[in-house]
């Protein structure tokens, strides 16, 4: 009954859906870096660098919504490691997937750079689930990524390769820091508190 | 619990509710908004009382270590219980003891019985989504009585039953009863008159009456409150007789 039970957790918590999801963004991303000819310019990845990680994310991130919040709220079991097990282990899955449609060039827009945002989207996602609820939180990364990436073009000061770390080479440290801040704070935020219940509770 | 104060979406849900609740089925009655809910969460372990103690099978809830103990033993139905569809009522019903924590040897043959308890057993195997609106409250009570627990909390329970099954259900409540403290939220009080030893009527987060359904009939036959039902003519005039009280404060 313990792994029928692990197994049954899984299924209650959407993963072979978030699975094939995740499948689908790591296939969509290998097509769009195909087409983008980024082997021989490696600065053209920089969509598929940026976008496909906040695809992942926000599948991880819907997929940390529980049907049955009230419930949850009676188990005996502690909820933490569930929590972390799953953000965990969907992000190492993305993060050791993503990185296939972007192989060779590590020092600009390669493997670690699409690493680094899967873990700072993820985080910024798991943040938001805390806060918002889980169906809206890849809301935020969403908005965050797509105005750096809008807006960072001409910013090259110290600063900018922290908050524009989704925009950064790989080997940039500054934005490695921020990205491991955010899924540090998010991971812990949301393996501590669970995402935010949208469910309805009646006041009667 | 004593001096309970619950605070619920910026207002007073609970306010000074001091109750003993010992072994029995007890009904909570009361209009919508009543606080009614908020009890239940609160007594579910769900929700913290903003004041005020609360203490559950013998152990205070404040206590985190006694927390673990206090959910082993009780049963939750909640208004919403977001089953999950993909689920069989078996699959659900041993999730749920696997969520309690139940011993691993001992979970099949829990989740049959309460399956059959709430006479789910033909529609062991269906997915929960092919289920009636009845049959999906009948699989909240399989969950809520999976761990046979000493504490059961129904927020509702008939809420969608046909007559039959309801009849049925009271005497499923009835016989949990005997040997368990059962607390029943409904706005039925053919179900309280039926099937409940003690009722708790609360009206804007108080107390506003405490009895037996016997004694809340024969307080409507002599105040002569409005209603078709003994029980309904006493709610109705328990109430009136609470906001009598309070109006001067």
């Amino acid at each position: 009954m313990t792994s029928n039970g692990h197994l049954l957790h899984a299924r209650s918590r959407g993963l072979p859906a978030s699975l094939a999801a995740l499948a689908g963004t790591t296939g969509f991303a290998v097509w769009a870096a195909a087409r983008l000819d980024g082997f021989l310019d490696p600065d053209r990845r920089v969509p598929v660098v940026a976008l496909a990680p906040l695809l992942a994310a926000a599948v991880i991130g819907v997929s940390l919504r529980s049907p049955s919040e009230e419930l949850d709220g009676t188990a005996v079991r502690p909820w933490w490691p569930r929590r972390l097990t799953q953000l965990a282990g969907l992000t190492a899955l993305s993060a050791a997937l993503l990185p296939l449609a972007v192989l060779g060039h590590p020092e600009v827009f390669g493997p670690p750079a699409m690493i680094r945002n899967t873990l700072g989207c993820t985080g910024v996602t798991a943040a938001a689930a805390v806060l918002l609820g889980a169906r809206l939180s890849w809301l935020p990364a969403f908005g965050y990524v797509s105005a750096v990436y809008l807006g960072s073009a001409g910013a090259h000061s110290g600063a900018a390769t922290v908050w524009a770390w989704p925009m950064q080479p790989g080997t940039q440290p500054g934005a490695w820091a921020a990205a491991l801040g955010a899924f540090t704070v998010g991971g812990a935020l949301y393996a501590v508190r669970g995402a935010r219940p949208e469910g309805p509770r009646g006041g009667g | 619990m004593t001096g309970l104060r619950v605070r619920h979406r910026g207002t007073v849900a609970l306010d000074s509710v001091d109750l003993t609740l010992g072994t029995g089925v007890h009904g909570l009655l009361g209009p919508n908004g009543a606080g009614k809910t908020s009890l239940i969460r609160v007594l579910a372990t769900v929700a913290r009382p903003s004041a005020g103690r609360v203490e559950l099978l013998g152990r205070d809830t404040a206590g985190r270590r006694a927390l673990g103990e206090v959910r082993a033993r009780l049963g939750y139905l909640p208004q919403e219980f977001g089953y999950y569809p993909g689920f069989t009522v078996r699959e659900f019903v041993a999730y749920v003891a696997w969520l309690k924590e139940l011993p691993a040897a001992g979970t099949p043959a829990a989740v049959e019985r309460a399956v059959a308890r709430v006479g789910l057993a033909d529609r062991a195997d269906a997915k929960v989504r092919t289920l009636s609106g009845g049959m999906v409250r009948r699989l909240g009570v399989a969950q809520a009585i999976v761990n046979e627990p000493d504490l059961l909390l129904l927020d509702e329970p008939t809420a969608g039953l046909d007559p039959e099954q309801r009849v049925e259900f009271r005497e499923l409540l009835r016989e949990l009863g005997a040997s368990t403290t059962v607390v029943v939220s409904t706005h039925l009080v053919e179900d309280v008159a039926a099937a409940c030893t003690e009722v708790t009527l609360l009206d804007a987060g108080r107390v506003a009456y405490r009895g037996t359904p016997g004694a809340l009939a024969a307080l409507g036959e002599t105040s002569g409150g409005p209603g078709d039902h003994p029980v309904e003519r006493g709610y109705t005039a328990a109430l009136r007789a609470h906001r009598a009280t309070e109006a001067p404060r």
